[in-house]
């Protein structure tokens, strides 16, 4: 008898903070709709309702403590009704009831649910019963297979938009101007406005006198200053050595020109 | 012309068989920003390098079908800088295990008579660029971000327009030969600066 009425006070005291916590919350929560609506955001108002199920749970879970003697055992039968205010009733309501008095005990003692919510209520177990056992459980099964593909499909969004939606937004670099760059800095693609591109041969019009013709050869075609003034000749001599140890690679239309300065590299 | 791939010859001393690890990338320049924020944290704490350089290639064309290329590089920003001269041998390619490219790489600086006494020589100009950036290292790691501009009258530095709208990222190290570790430590690097720029070894060969 002893243990059992003080399973009964320590689980009636777990029940007493649980419920004073929920009201704390809800009144915060109150408090926010009512004075804070034009600045309240969604995810807020999520939090809100999170911490009320939360606490909802808890609750729940004290109940179903095995601790927690059946309250459904227990009945509470007023024992003395008085119209006068009562100054410790008063203190433990923090004010809510000042009275114990017939109004009073009704409302507050009552175990019976609205007559609407009852009818909803026998209304909701026929229903049950008439499906049938096995076709609950389907029922229950289909509902959970649903439930978590549900729960799959937004998990694998959320994971995928978080990495594709940073990609197209923030676009750092682009292949293709990387490609041109190492072309230009590698072998001078678009470097050079004169050429259309690094691989032909080189064109330098800004030369010192050299005047030369543009072909695919090389800086020997510069040969064909043969009347050019004489400091160009030995800039040009180890060419001109080279050329004139293998006469017969040169192109077919230059010859001319070529012999008749290969033939006398040295003199002006 | 072309000195044979260095990796298979021993190393027998000095600074003639440095080979240069190269990895590419590029960066929009609208996030340019971010990119300097994460090199200003991930690199050796040091003022922020900024640069301004005009390099000219040039190119020796002898008797074999490929000539040879030089590079020469000024600082336009800093007064009494030397110049500076590379040559850069051809990029060994081949080994999927090298995360980085690999070639033989001779740096010299020189005095600023350095184009007359190419031309003398032979050489010829190819083409030449302005290269405008930020510098930063970590260890012997080098990160430069920069941005090509085009010289559209050839000579006159003043007149460029840029090339692109994107800024160059190459992390490079110049290592004596036969040290792919750090290939690794540069892969690793690079894994740091995804996904603001992805740097990877980039033939320039596929781009001709």
């Amino acid at each position: 008898m002893q243990r059992e009425e003080k399973q009964l006070d320590a689980s009636l005291d777990a029940l007493l903070s649980q419920v004073a916590d929920l009201k704390n919350s809800l009144g915060s929560f109150i408090y926010k709709l009512e004075n804070e609506y034009d600045r309240l955001t969604w995810p807020s108002v999520l939090d809100s309702f999170a911490l009320l199920s939360g606490q909802l749970n808890t609750l729940n879970k004290v109940l179903k403590h095995e601790k927690t003697p059946l309250f459904r055992n227990q009945v509470i039968i007023p024992l003395v009704l008085s119209p006068d205010r009562d100054e410790d009733l008063m203190r433990q309501t923090e004010g809510r009831v000042p009275v114990f008095s017939h109004e009073v005990v009704p409302d507050h003692l009552r175990t019976k649910p609205d007559p609407e919510v009852e009818e909803q209520e026998k209304q909701l177990t026929t229903d049950a019963a008439r499906i049938g056992a096995d076709a609950a459980q389907k029922q229950i099964q289909s509902l959970n297979k649903m439930c978590s593909n549900l729960l799959e499909k937004i998990s694998k969004e959320e994971r995928e938009s978080e990495s594709g939606g940073l990609r197209p937004n923030k676009q750092t670099f682009n292949p293709a101007d990387t490609n041109a760059l190492v072309a230009a800095v590698a072998f001078g693609k678009g470097l050079s406005n004169w050429r259309p591109s690094g691989s032909s041969g080189p064109g330098q019009p800004g030369q010192p006198g050299a005047g030369t013709i543009l072909s695919g050869a090389s800086g020997l075609q510069q040969v064909q200053m043969a009347g050019a003034p004489s400091q160009q000749q030995p800039m040009l001599s180890g060419v001109q050595m080279a050329q004139a140890g293998q006469p017969g690679k040169m192109p077919s239309g230059i010859k001319t020109n070529i012999k008749s300065a290969s033939m006398h590299p040295y003199q002006r | 012309m072309e000195a044979p791939p260095v990796t298979m010859m021993p190393v027998t001393g000095g600074t003639i068989n440095m080979m240069e690890y190269l990895l590419q990338g590029s960066v929009l320049d609208h996030s340019l920003e971010s990119l300097i924020h994460r090199l200003r944290g991930l690199c050796d704490n040091m003022e922020p390098e900024t640069f301004l350089d005009h390099e000219m290639v040039f190119l020796l064309k002898g008797q074999q079908a490929s000539p040879f290329v030089l590079r020469a590089r000024r600082s336009m920003d800093r007064t009494g800088a030397p110049w500076h001269l590379r040559y850069l041998g051809q990029p060994e390619m081949g080994d999927k295990n090298r995360h980085a490219l690999v070639r033989n790489c001779v740096d010299i600086a020189t005095s600023e008579n350095l184009t007359d006494f190419l031309m003398e020589m032979g050489f010829r100009m190819d083409h030449e660029f302005v290269a405008k950036g930020h510098l930063f290292r970590k260890g012997i790691m080098k990160i430069v971000v920069y941005k090509i501009f085009r010289i559209l009258v050839p000579g006159n530095t003043d007149s460029t327009e840029a090339l692109s709208l994107s800024y160059l990222v190459e992390l490079s190290v110049v290592a004596p030969a036969g040290q792919d570790m750090v290939s690794d430590d540069m892969r690793n690097f690079a894994e740091q600066l995804k996904p603001l720029v992805h740097l990877e070894k980039i033939d320039p060969k596929r781009l001709m």
